[in-house]
């Protein structure tokens, strides 16, 4: 690893002893292809996003709705030319532009839970593990242990039904992204904790500190790189439960019960979405809104055709963006790992 | 040289005797032999081993945890439910209402059940009801939990064991897109899938509960339904079906719970060991090549030996540990497949009540309180255990 006189000379001399013990943020050391995969695939993402804000603009908050493929209609059309994707019946719209109109909104969502999530978990985490048994320590242990006694989506739910109850007006996505991003942090920085408090203990850091470095400077040189592992591991699960959350809030309205929707397949009912949601609508493009009725109308029959289209395009979507994540994250831990 | 000397020699230049002083027996104690037992003099009275220090730690913050729940859920339930009745809080201040609602929740208080369950069981409550479905929860639970077990313990440790990318890298993205796919969805798959399957060799539904249908218990015995089998809900008198059948000699009724609570407990399965799997293959990477492997293996051991015994031994409490931690998760997804099943099971009940209808959502708020902390509690205890138990088999090994 080479590093530039100036880098070497720096006042706090951690950067010499960085060289030697390859700690902090290795930045001479190439990302792996993982990453590079990742970015790509996010990028493709975000392409999509762009090119959906301009070309939809002012419509972009609700799937256009096509009277005639809504129910009772007998047969929506599979995917062809016409429609890539085919047609999504209990909203009557085409998937393909529907899971397009989708991808702002859910990208926009999920970084920003996950952005949320991520800050505090290693934040909290790492602060914590600097200070062993301090009353931030043992603040951020009992804390997270107690909101993470319930699992986050329930606590959510929970949350958002003592909310309808008071204002109906609050719960919407912006709350759901900042309750979500509050709630899903506490198992990421347990981990977190741990590492930093093996990375506090660590001689490059007592070097560090006994050569005047700030606590705050050792904090993001040397312990964020240190302890970020679980947060990384922890960002493709969590993006999991946000659209288990999503997905679930259309699928228990329209189809809870399978053993009593078999006897009323025939009836069709409109799509509806229960009080405490925190989506405008059921008509708004969001993958998880989107599996939701597809899982209900696709899946819906035992001895008729089986509509695949309408869960697996928003479920590929879903799982894109995971894996993506995923790979980004496992490559940069693997990154970070290479200065140990 | 100084440096070099024993610590019984730096004492005795400093002129300090340690003659009818114990010692302290403990990790950092310096003149400690491993393996070899310690003088009567130098042991530690049992009630200060760190062990029991830890364990009691651990046990005093339990209380604490539960009371920052029950304010969470004050907050996050009552107080909203009670200011859409009162708008000014006149009746009640904090003091009060926040007892009142800790006394519903430990007296069981917590509201009538939905109408679907008094009109064939009469006036019962929420509570009562829970007490009635538990059987049916803990039954899928311990089949879930033994499958789960059964694929994320030999899986896991041989991901901490190899460390060929061929291996590890598919197995990272598997687990990941089968933690992606929604637990609700792979249930109505498993239920659209086997449904004529199933219903052409019991002549029963699959998605119809963990024990056979109502219609098909009115079937199966003439029109009079067994005293046992409380209107095709529950059944009496230990609760769990599979004990009960057995007890009654029902072997058609006990087969058919039998591969119902088979086929959920392994949808339960595949959704958990993705989860568990994600978190414990970071913390047990690389086992294969610690140390006391190598050694082991340089004294001619043989691989299964070293991955089964010695590997399996080291990962346990790990893996014991990431148990305690995805509990949670573990309940989220046993909840989804009771849903999607139709169960009587605490899971659908929670589900229930957590979609009432918005009229009538301030009735229901006292049950989520109840279930909710009944929930929270027992994730906090099963953690606590579990975490004893992590740090008796292993020291090293604690959530520090």
């Amino acid at each position: 690893m080479t590093v530039s006189p100036a880098r070497a000379s720096s006042p706090s001399g951690d950067s010499d002893l960085r060289r030697r013990h390859g700690r902090g943020w290795p930045r001479s050391h190439p990302f792996p292809i993982e990453v590079w995969i990742g970015v790509g695939l996010l990028a493709a993402y975000a392409v999509v996003g762009v090119s959906a804000i301009v070309v939809f603009g002012s419509s972009l908050s609700r799937v256009p709705t096509t009277q005639m493929w809504v129910p009772p209609y007998p047969a929506p059309p599979s995917p062809s030319w016409s429609h890539p994707f085919g047609v999504l019946s209990g909203v009557g719209t085409g998937l393909f532009t529907a899971i397009w109109r989708a991808t702002p909104w859910d990208l926009a969502i999920v970084f920003s839970i996950l952005s949320i999530d991520g800050a505090l978990a290693l934040v909290l985490g790492s602060i914590a593990g600097m200070t062993p048994r301090g009353w931030v320590d043992r603040t951020v242990t009992f804390v997270s242990d107690s909101i993470g006694s319930v699992p986050p989506v329930m606590l959510l739910v929970v949350l958002l039904l003592g909310l309808s109850v008071v204002a109906r007006t609050t719960v919407n996505l912006p709350i759901f992204v900042l309750l979500f991003g509050l709630l899903l942090w506490p198992p990421a920085a347990r981990g977190v904790r741990s590492r930093a408090r093996r990375a506090a203990q660590t001689e490059y850091v007592e070097a560090s500190r006994a050569s005047g470095a700030r606590e705050s400077r050792i904090l993001v040189r040397h312990v964020f790189p240190a302890s970020i592992g679980p947060v990384l591991a922890q960002i493709p699960v969590d993006v999991a439960a946000i659209f288990l959350m999503l997905s679930a809030f259309t699928w228990i309205a329209n189809c809870v019960n399978p053993a009593d929707f078999f006897a009323t397949t025939a009836a069709y009912p409109l799509p509806t979405l229960p009080p405490i949601t925190p989506l405008p609508s059921v008509y708004f493009p969001e993958w998880g809104n989107l599996l939701g009725i597809g899982m209900c109308w696709g899946l819906n029959t035992t001895a008729g055709p089986d509509f695949w289209w309408m869960y697996t395009f928003p479920l590929l979507a879903i799982v894109g963006l995971g894996i993506a994540l995923a790979l980004l994250c496992d490559g940069l831990d693997r990154w970070l790992r290479v200065a140990e | 040289m100084v440096g070099e000397a024993s610590t019984d020699e730096l004492r005795a230049l400093r002129g300090e005797s340690d003659r009818g002083r114990p010692r302290p027996l403990s990790e950092s104690n310096p003149d400690r032999i491993p393996g070899r037992s310690q003088p009567a003099h130098a042991r530690e009275p049992w009630y200060r081993s760190p062990f029991l220090k830890f364990v009691a730690m651990r046990a005093a913050t339990l209380p604490f945890q539960l009371v920052l729940v029950l304010l969470l859920l004050y907050f996050a339930l009552d107080l909203p439910g009670a200011l859409a009745v009162d708008p000014h809080l006149s009746a009640l201040g904090f003091f009060q209402s926040f007892a009142q609602m800790v006394t519903n929740i430990f007296t069981g208080n917590w509201g009538m059940a939905p109408s679907q369950y008094t009109t064939v069981l009469g006036p019962v409550t929420y509570f009562q009801l829970y007490g009635e479905f538990l059987g049916n929860s803990i039954q899928l639970a311990i089949f879930g939990l033994l499958i789960s077990a059964a694929i994320a313990y030999p899986l896991g440790l041989y991901l901490g064991w190899t460390r060929r990318p061929g291996v590890d890298a598919p197995a990272r993205m598997g687990t990941l897109t089968a933690a992606l796919l929604p637990v609700f969805l792979v249930a109505w798959l498993v239920i659209i899938g086997l449904f004529f399957a199933f219903f052409n060799t019991f002549q029963d539904i699959d998605a119809g509960g963990i024990t056979p249908s109502i219609t098909w218990v009115v079937i199966a015995y003439d029109g009079r339904i067994p005293s046992w089998i409380i209107y095709g809900l529950f059944t009496r008198p230990t609760g769990l079906p599979l004990i009960d059948g057995a007890l009654h000699g029902a072997w058609t009724f006990e087969l058919i719970t039998f591969v119902k609570t088979l086929i959920q407990a392994s949808v339960i399965a595949l959704a958990y060991v993705a989860i568990f799997l994600r978190q414990a293959r970071s913390l047990v990477v690389g086992a294969g090549t610690e140390p006391h492997i190598v050694a082991a293996r340089s004294r001619g051991l043989s691989e299964s030996t070293l991955l089964w015994r010695h590997t399996g031994r080291r990962v346990l409490p790990t893996f014991m540990l990431v148990f305690a931690l995805t509990i949670p998760g573990y309940f989220l997804a046993q909840f989804a497949v009771e849903t999607a099943f139709n169960d009587s099971g605490i899971g659908y009940l929670t589900f229930f009540a957590l979609t009432t209808p918005a009229p009538v959502i301030i009735h229901a708020l006292r049950t989520l309180e109840g279930v909710v902390f009944v929930l929270a509690a027992f994730v906090l205890v099963a953690v606590l255990v579990a975490d004893i138990v992590a740090r008796r088999l292993d020291p090293r090994e604690s959530r520090d």
